[in-house]
């Protein structure tokens, strides 16, 4: 299993945030669920969904190492645009995260953190400009084109501060259950989208019925 | 004159609730709950295969994963008279329990406590003092003048930075916020050590569900917990010691801090029992069942209308006739397309949006009604409709409350008094208190259950080909939550979430009766028209999910309130 339980064994952990059903807002999980599935990490790096949980985040920010957020966020950039803030950056509110429901929450809990001596260490946010936030739909082209982009960032992140991280030899086949019910195909993909395309045609609901995860 | 004041909390995004009123002589006058954002979930399961709802249902709502999911297999096991086995039902209600208490130290500290506390007094406070006042009333560890001065300092070194950060949108030194230095200092510290017992009561949910949020392990039919006390990898006697232990600690934080601030903080001011009493028929479903076939439960649940305890009916279980029959939605007022009230089996969703137009359609939140009455939904429904029934563990807190309360105000609170804006935040220590003595019981259940040989935990669905229709129901931390399903060739062919912040955040129905938020605002004071915390007080006091604790937590540094001069 990709998650963890929130014990606190884990010292690093990388985190998507975001509501799956609401379009680019599902951009963290995905981009979580991908780098799960295309790099390996040392045991102690937890990788995991955390939705839109708001102030719930805070017992998943509790005296790590390192936390890497991926996530939507509120910038003046074009749709598609990735873009990285530190932890300073978001305690002197130069970055809008969270640009759908229940919108406050990594500041507040970092800021609660900060307090009881308890902060992470390091706290690193990859944010995607989204294109379009609706109920029911899927993930843009714009802003799914760059996902690679990110899962590649996160990689990058993690290999400069000395974790163990490296690409899989087979990737294995991510569980994007929530893509399933978005018509894929109707929008006409990008020539540079193929590849996604591709990658998202094999994926279908796999589970067995009543069974979630592995 | 008249002046309407907007609260838009999340104004620079889409959100999910905005409150308008119109101020006159100091008070409230009129008030209209919107809710900005459309939540399409019934679109996206309409067709799907039911066993899988829950997880779709689990994503509505990032704060309130579990409720949805729990919900939707019950609405299903509801529909093909599916039982699930004992073992389930207390693994469910330790992943409830877990939950619950989760959220309602989160509501109490972290959203809304900073309503009544003012950080900025905490630096004149005397932490001997406060060590003193607290060792009176509450055997909680955490209240040592050692560990109050520790707190004064941070709390001194924010300020001197002058970076409050998160905390520098609270309305300090308003005039309404009137506790002592020495108390806000308790609280303050309360609300530190709080972060400690808030991963607690996720782990319990962690441990059971596999994973938080978003739990795994739900199935319709039960849970996918396997039990096998010879197993390292399953649920064995090491979990179940694990998660004694974390349930075990968390009883001392909820009734020594918790159960003790809010009693505090009501006898402090009790003025806030006179406002927003608002609707005064209240609802909650019996919950925490303790047999497969749950007929006997932890939690009861009833219908108290007019505010009349005495003629409260109860409700025996989710077979309940008259809930079933009683339950519609109503759209003269929301934007949806047509007007009057659906039962939600026949429930449509088809969105009609015209913009805010307070005489006309105003909010997406549909106004549910109970006989077509509005009802109040929450930790207060709870309490009121347990007392009522005369249910020994709700007696037992509710009357320990009062008298806490009483003793600190210097006068005596009446259970009528709890009908109000403070009562609500009362009702919800109340409920932690029972929850917290709840969580061991059920572990103990659930263990015993085991010993005894017991290791089903799951019951296969099997699905007819004709159509079906069935309602989960469950007692949320925000109140009685409901998912109507209707099922046709094995798939949904209808879905409708009735949820506990859509009654109370119910917009005015077909004869114009107002939903619980607008009519608890009325007569509401307001000091201040640039800072309508009064308002807030009121409305947080329902713990509307995360929506209307921005206000403190713009981080942004825009204006949240807009003053309009009609």
């Amino acid at each position: 299993m990709s998650g963890g339980t929130s014990s606190g064994h884990s010292r690093i952990s990388v985190a998507g945030l975001g509501n799956v059903l609401l379009g680019d807002d599902g951009f963290g999980p995905l981009v979580i669920e991908m780098f799960r599935c295309e790099y390996e990490c040392r045991q102690d790096v937890e990788i995991i969904d955390l939705g839109t949980a708001g102030l719930d985040l805070t017992p998943y920010l509790d005296g790590r190492d390192l936390v890497l957020i991926v996530d939507a966020v509120h910038a003046d950039e074009k749709p598609g645009t990735l873009c990285i803030y530190r932890d300073t950056d978001l305690l002197a509110g130069r970055a809008q995260l969270r640009v759908s429901a229940h919108d406050p929450g990594l500041q507040e809990s970092l800021a609660q953190l900060k307090l009881v001596g308890q902060a992470p260490s390091e706290l690193i946010v990859i944010g995607v400009v989204p294109a379009c936030c609706e109920c029911g739909n899927d993930i843009s082209p714009t802003v799914l084109s760059t996902c690679s982009v990110a899962v590649n960032s996160i990689a990058r992140l993690l290999m400069e501060r000395d974790v163990d991280c490296h690409r899989r030899h087979a990737a294995l086949e991510p569980n994007v259950w929530w893509r399933g019910f978005h018509q894929l195909g109707v929008a006409s993909p990008r020539s540079d989208l193929q590849n996604h395309d591709e990658y998202f045609s094999k994926l279908r609901t796999r589970r067995p019925a009543g069974i979630i995860g592995e | 004159m008249t002046t309407r004041v907007t609260i838009d909390p999340v104004s620079r995004i889409e959100g999910h609730l905005r409150i308008d009123v119109e101020v006159d002589g100091g008070s409230v006058q009129k008030a209209w709950a919107c809710c900005p954002m459309w939540r399409g979930i019934e679109t996206i399961l309409r067709g799907r295969d039911p066993r899988e709802g829950w997880v779709f249902a689990q994503r509505i709502c990032g704060v309130c994963t579990t409720v949805h999911a729990m919900a939707s297999v019950r609405a299903v096991e509801d529909a093909l008279h599916l039982e699930i086995p004992a073992n389930a039902q207390y693994i469910r209600n330790l992943i409830l329990i877990g939950h619950a208490l989760h959220d309602q130290i989160v509501h109490f500290y972290h959203l809304s406590a900073l309503d009544w506390v003012d950080i900025t007094a905490i630096p004149k406070a005397d932490p001997g003092r406060a060590a003193s006042i607290a060792d009176g009333i509450s055997t909680w560890p955490g209240n040592s003048r050692r560990e109050l001065e520790t707190v004064q300092n941070k709390v001194k070194g924010v300020i001197a930075s002058g970076q409050l950060g998160i905390f520098s949108h609270g309305y300090w030194g308003h005039p309404a916020m009137r506790l002592s230095p020495e108390m806000n200092l308790l609280l303050f510290a309360h609300y530190l050590q709080a972060l400690e017992f808030q991963r607690k009561s996720s782990q319990v949910v962690g441990i059971l569900g596999g994973k938080t949020p978003h739990v795994q392990n739900l199935a319709v039919g039960g849970v996918m917990n396997a039990i096998n006390l010879n197993s390292l990898a399953t649920m064995n006697m090491d979990r179940l010691g694990m998660l004694k232990s974390l349930l075990q600690d968390l009883v001392p934080f909820v009734e020594q801090a918790y159960f003790v601030d809010a009693c505090l903080l009501a006898g402090s001011y009790p003025e806030w029992f006179n406002y927003g009493r608002g609707v005064t028929n209240y609802l909650a479903v019996p919950d925490l069942p303790l047999d497969a076939r749950a007929t006997h439960f932890d939690l009861p649940g009833g219908v108290i209308m007019s505010g009349e305890l005495h003629s409260g009916r109860q409700i025996h279980d989710w077979h309940d006739e008259t809930i079933r029959g009683a339950v519609a939605e109503d759209v003269t007022r929301a934007w949806y397309q047509g007007a009057g009230a659906q039962k939600p089996w026949q429930g449509k969703t088809d969105p009609a949006y015209t913009d805010f137009q307070p005489e006309g359609k105003y909010t997406w939140s549909k106004a549910p009604r109970y006989d077509g009455k509005p009802m109040q939904l929450g930790p207060l429904a709870n309490v009121l409709v347990g007392y009522a029934s005369g249910h020994p563990l709700t007696r037992k807190w509710t009357d320990a409350a009062l008298e806490r309360i009483s003793s600190v105000q210097g006068s005596h609170v009446s259970m009528e008094s709890l009908q109000s804006t403070m009562g609500r935040c009362v009702a919800r220590a109340i409920r932690s208190a029972m929850l917290s003595e709840l969580g061991v019981r059920h572990c103990q259940l659930l263990t015993e259950n085991i010993l005894r040989g017991d290791d089903t935990t799951y019951n296969p669905p099997e699905f007819p080909r004709h159509e079906v229709a069935g309602v989960g129901m469950h007692e949320a931390p925000r109140g009685a939550l409901s998912h109507w399903v209707v099922i046709d060739k094995g798939v949904f062919s209808n879905y409708q979430a009735v949820v506990p912040t859509t009654w109370n955040a119910s917009p005015r129905d077909e004869k114009g009766v107002p939903g619980p938020y607008e009519s608890s605002l009325l007569g509401n004071p307001v000091a201040d028209l640039e800072k309508p915390l009064e308002v807030l007080r009121t409305v947080h006091s329902f713990d509307p999910c995360m929506a209307c604790a921005c206000h403190m937590l713009d981080a942004s540094g825009r204006e949240i309130a807009q003053v309009k001069v009609l």
